[in-house]
């Protein structure tokens, strides 16, 4: 995996749960870094756009649709948030 | 376009109109309800406005037109030019402005044309008429500036017309606008058949299931919501900022930003990057939805109805949306004529 992240970083913890957040789930649900988004029970264009909305106000990154779509795990899409912000 | 100020032109009042049937996004059967919840939690809006099947846009916008002519006290044979911003038109051609300059009995000597804009729409429509009235070469003007964008299944749009009145005044404050396109997103959100490049076939009728399970024909408008949340959310704060240098008026002294209503997560997104109280940012999108160019007026209308009306205020208005086009305008409005809104 390219954008591999350890994923018991407090980081990545964090970045979890904000993702939870975002998604605003209907019924709580387990959250990991490794959690494919395909598994999630709401991963749908609604989560997309609150995820997006998240990583700009909480990282000041830009996230596309297309970011997302190339994105397996939540850890991916949180690799990709520190990739933009480090470029 | 680089920032311009337009000088002599004083917006004199503001009607808008909605259709009376009211639809709910919570209306669902019971096992779909937390769905629904989660669905008006994020995007904003619970209420929308839809016409009846035999209402239509310029419907709307000639019952707020009226009203308006009625509270400013002009005369039809006053109308100088009359602009229509909008793309639910009576019909592909020809301009719905003409139908409506003849049924209003405005006078042939009228200018009267369209403007193909959606949600960007308004502050283009008060700088195309603002420029025509700058010179002094026409005096009365009237904007009509809407769409009949809702349906019964999409949660997001909703049906509202509106009239603004313009008007040459050399005593007037400027006004600093500052207009944008990008072409190059022009699929974002798209009606993609029924044009001159893909005329309406058969074929395109035919509902089929997209990625949400919904259905939809490709006579059907296409909207890409991550690359417009992108595209509002990364271009508007930077070009309001840069208008508010240009007009040389600090952000701390716009008593009102005035945006277009897009959806919750958008405009909560500008809102926040500008680190804008929210009293200074009014919001219809609960109870009115995305009403497309009319969301503006109608904002004015139905949330800065007392402010506008009794004193003065520095007003910054900005659409952006399908085109990909955003403008947005510093206006001083100072005791507007606003009746209340108008439904029918």
């Amino acid at each position: 995996m390219s954008e591999a992240v350890a994923i018991e970083s407090q980081d990545v913890l964090a970045f979890v749960d904000q993702f939870a957040l975002a998604v605003d789930f209907q019924n709580p649900v387990p959250v990991h870094g490794d959690t494919r988004l395909t598994d999630l029970p709401e991963w749908d264009s609604l989560a997309a756009l609150g995820v997006i909305v998240m990583c700009d106000t909480e990282f000041g990154v830009a996230i596309t649709g297309n970011d997302l779509k190339e994105c397996r795990t939540v850890a991916d899409i949180y690799a990709r948030v520190l990739a933009k912000k480090g470029g | 376009m680089a920032a311009i100020t337009l000088n002599n032109v004083r917006l004199r009042g503001i009607v808008s109109c909605v259709p009376k049937a009211t639809i709910c996004n919570l209306d669902a059967s019971e096992e779909r309800r937390p769905e629904r919840e989660r669905l008006v939690r994020n995007i904003g809006i619970h209420t929308r406005r839809l016409c009846y099947p035999w209402q239509f846009f310029s419907d709307l916008a000639r019952s707020a037109a009226e009203r308006l002519l009625e509270a400013v006290d002009w005369k039809r044979e006053e109308i100088d030019a009359l602009v229509v911003v909008t793309q639910s038109p009576d019909y592909p051609i020809p301009a719905t402005a003409i139908i409506i300059q003849d049924r209003m009995k405005l006078p042939t000597t009228t200018i009267a044309f369209d403007i193909n804009l959606g949600c960007s729409g308004y502050p283009f429509g008060i700088f195309t008429l603002g420029s025509m009235l700058s010179s002094g070469g026409i005096r009365k003007a009237l904007l009509l500036v809407g769409d009949r964008c809702a349906s019964i299944d999409d949660p997001i749009f909703s049906d509202c017309g509106t009239a603004t009145a313009l008007e040459y005044d050399p005593d007037a404050p400027p006004m600093a606008f500052d207009m944008n396109s990008d072409g190059s997103g022009h699929r974002a959100i798209i009606l993609p058949v029924g044009g001159h490049r893909e005329p309406t076939q058969m074929h395109h009728l035919i509902a089929r299931k997209d990625e949400n399970g919904d259905l939809h024909r490709d006579v059907d408008l296409i909207m890409d919501g991550t690359a417009v949340l992108n595209f509002s959310t990364q271009r508007i704060p930077p070009a309001l900022r840069d208008l508010c240098e240009y007009a040389k008026v600090p952000m701390t002294s716009i008593d009102y930003f005035v945006l277009h209503q897009a959806n919750r997560m958008i405009n909560e997104t500008i809102r926040k990057k500008l680190q804008l109280a929210p009293e200074k940012v009014p919001s219809t999108l609960y109870d009115f939805g995305n009403t497309s160019s009319a969301s503006i007026p109608l904002t004015m209308s139905v949330r800065l109805r007392d402010a506008l009306t009794t004193r003065a205020a520095t007003v910054l208005m900005s659409g952006f949306g399908i085109g990909l086009s955003w403008g947005s305008c510093i206006v001083r409005m100072d005791s507007v004529v606003m009746p209340e809104l108008v439904e029918v």
